[in-house]
C-alpha cells in the first residue's frame, strides 16, 4: 500500500478513535454531573467547576491523539 | 466541542490539501495549516506582507561565532550567504519552477497556466523594486523555506517570528493596561472609593474572580503569594487568545513553544513551592505496600514533567484546532465549488460562513475557558505542592486530595 494512503488512513482512524475515547469520557462525566446538580442544585457551582477541570483533562488526552493524527495527515499531503 | 468539530473537519482539510486548493495556484491563502503556523512575516492582507528581521548566530568555516542580522528574509537571501531549503521535494521543485518563471517570464509546462500568470502579474505589481516573485509569499517563497548558511553552520536562529511579535503586543498591552490600573489603585480609586470606569470595573471583576474562585480555594492559606503569578498567566493567555480572534492578527498561543514556556513557568513555580510532604509523596509514597513503590515512584516522578507538558499541549491544541476548524469551514465554499461548480460554491460558502460564525462564538468561549483551565490547573498543582499533612503514618493513608491525573 502507498505510504501516503497509509498515513491518511491512519490519521482518519486515529482521529476517530481519539474522539471516541474523549466522547465516552466526557459523556460519562457530564451525565452524573447533571444528575448530581439535579439532586442538589445548591452544589451546582462546585460540580460544574470540577466537571470542567475533568473535561479539560480528558480533552488534553484526546488532543494528544489528534495532534499525532494531524501530523500524519501532513505527511500524507 | 471544538474537539468534535475538529474531527468533523479533518477529512475536509485533507481534501483541501489534496486537489482543489493546491490546484488553485495561490494555495497560500487557502491552506489552513499554513495560515496558523508561525512565519517570518506579518500578513495584513490587502497590503503586502511585512517581513520580519532575521537574526542568525552562525559558526563559520573558521570556527568563529558570528551574529548575522538582516532586515528581512528577502535581504538575507539577497546577501547570497544563505541557501533556501524547502522541507519537501515538491516545494523545492515548485520553487525552481518559480525561479525559472522569474528569469524568462514564460510559463512553460505549467498545467494551470492562467492562474500562474495572474499570480505573476499581481506579484510584479507590488514588488516593483526588482525583487519579483520571490518575496511576495506563497509556498514557493523563501519565507516558507529554511535558511541555511552557505559557509559554516547555523548555531541558533534568533529570527523574529509573527507569533513572537504578537507575544510582544500582548505584553505591551498588559503593561499599558495594568500599570495604569495599578496607579489608580495607588491613588486610592478602587480602595477607598468604588472603582471607576468600565475598564477598572471589568478588570477588577476578573482579578477578584481569579483570586477568590481560582487561587484561594485551590491553594489555601498561602494563596495570595501566588495570585500575581496566576493573574499574569490568566491575562496573558486570555488576551493572546482574544487578540487571535481579531481579523489580521495571529494567535500566539497556537504555538507550542509559547505555551511550553508558560508551562515551564508553572513547572518552576510548582517545584519551588514543593514542601517536604510533596517530595515525600513522590519519592516515598506513604501507606502503600513496599513492593508497589518501585512501580509508583517512577510514575509519580514522570508525573512532575507530564503535568506541565499536557498543560502546554492542551492550550496549543485547543487554539490550533479551533482556528483550523474556522478556516476549513470558510474553505467549504471553495471545496464545493471545485466539486459541484458555481452553485455548489454559493451553497458551500453560505453554509460555511454560518458554521464559521457558530464556531467563532464557541472560540470566544474557548478563549476564556482555556485561560481558566490553564490557571485553574496551575493553581491545583501549586496547591498540591504546598499541602502539608498531619500524617498518621502506619495506617492507610487515604490519598484523597487532588487526583493525580496528568
Amino acid at each position: 500500500m502507498d505510504p501516503t494512503a497509509m498515513a491518511w488512513l491512519g490519521a482518519g482512524i486515529g482521529a476517530g478513535l481519539a474522539v471516541l475515547g474523549a466522547g465516552i469520557g466526557i459523556g460519562r462525566l457530564a451525565g452524573p454531573a447533571m444528575e448530581g446538580t439535579a439532586r442538589q442544585p445548591e452544589a451546582g457551582g462546585d460540580i460544574r467547576t470540577s466537571m470542567i477541570i475533568a473535561a479539560a483533562l480528558i480533552e488534553g488526552a484526546a488532543f494528544f491523539g489528534l495532534i499525532i493524527c494531524f501530523f500524519l495527515q501532513g505527511k500524507g499531503a | 466541542m471544538v474537539l468534535i468539530a475538529c474531527v468533523a473537519v479533518l477529512p475536509l482539510t485533507a481534501l483541501a490539501g489534496a486537489s482543489p486548493f493546491a490546484a488553485a495556484g495561490d494555495d497560500e491563502e487557502l491552506d489552513a495549516v499554513h495560515h496558523i503556523a508561525d512565519g517570518y512575516y506579518l500578513d495584513f492582507s490587502p497590503i503586502p506582507k511585512i517581513e520580519l528581521p532575521r537574526i542568525f548566530l552562525i559558526r563559520d568555516s573558521a570556527g568563529k561565532l558570528k551574529l548575522d542580522f538582516f532586515g528581512s528574509t528577502k535581504r538575507a537571501v539577497a546577501s547570497g550567504r544563505y541557501d533556501v531549503i524547502f522541507e519537501d521535494a515538491a516545494h523545492s521543485a515548485a520553487a525552481e519552477d518559480h525561479a525559472d518563471d522569474e528569469a524568462s517570464h514564460d510559463d512553460g509546462d505549467h498545467s494551470d497556466e492562467t492562474v500562474e500568470q495572474d499570480d505573476g502579474h499581481a506579484e510584479d505589481d507590488h514588488a516593483e523594486d526588482g525583487q519579483a516573485a520571490a518575496g511576495a509569499g506563497g509556498h514557493n517563497s523563501p519565507l516558507d523555506g529554511k535558511l541555511v548558511p552557505k559557509d559554516g553552520e547555523l548555531v541558533i536562529d534568533f529570527s523574529i517570528t509573527r507569533h513572537l511579535v504578537f507575544v510582544w503586543i500582548v505584553a505591551a498591552l498588559m503593561i499599558w493596561l495594568f500599570v495604569g490600573l495599578a496607579r489608580r489603585y495607588r491613588r486610592g480609586v478602587g480602595r477607598e472609593t468604588a472603582p471607576r470606569g468600565m475598564l477598572q470595573n471589568s478588570m477588577e471583576a476578573l482579578i477578584t474572580y481569579v483570586r477568590d474562585e481560582i487561587a484561594r480555594p485551590n491553594i489555601g492559606a498561602k494563596a495570595d503569594r501566588y495570585v500575581p503569578f496566576l493573574l499574569t498567566l490568566w491575562f496573558f493567555i486570555l488576551f493572546a487568545n482574544l487578540i487571535g480572534l481579531l481579523p489580521l492578527s495571529v494567535t500566539s498561543t497556537a504555538n507550542i513553544t509559547i505555551t511550553g514556556v508558560l508551562a515551564i513557568f508553572t513547572f518552576v513555580v510548582v517545584q519551588m513551592s514543593g514542601t517536604k510532604d510533596y517530595w515525600g509523596h513522590i519519592f516515598w509514597p506513604p501507606g502503600i505496600p513496599i513492593f508497589v513503590k518501585p512501580i509508583l515512584v517512577p510514575i509519580e516522578f514522570l508525573g512532575i514533567f507530564i503535568k506541565p507538558f499536557v498543560l502546554a499541549v492542551r492550550l496549543f491544541a485547543n487554539m490550533t484546532a479551533g482556528h483550523l476548524v474556522l478556516l476549513s469551514l470558510l474553505g467549504l465554499g471553495f471545496t464545493l465549488k471545485s466539486v459541484y461548480g458555481t452553485g455548489g460554491g454559493y451553497a458551500g460558502a453560505s453554509a460555511g460562513v454560518l458554521f464559521a460564525l457558530f464556531i467563532y462564538l464557541i472560540e470566544v468561549l474557548v478563549a476564556f475557558l482555556q485561560a481558566y483551565i490553564f490557571v485553574m490547573l496551575s493553581a491545583l498543582y501549586i496547591g498540591a505542592a504546598l499541602e502539608e499533612h498531619d500524617h498518621h503514618h502506619g495506617d492507610d493513608h487515604a490519598h484523597d486530595e487532588i487526583p493525580q491525573i496528568a
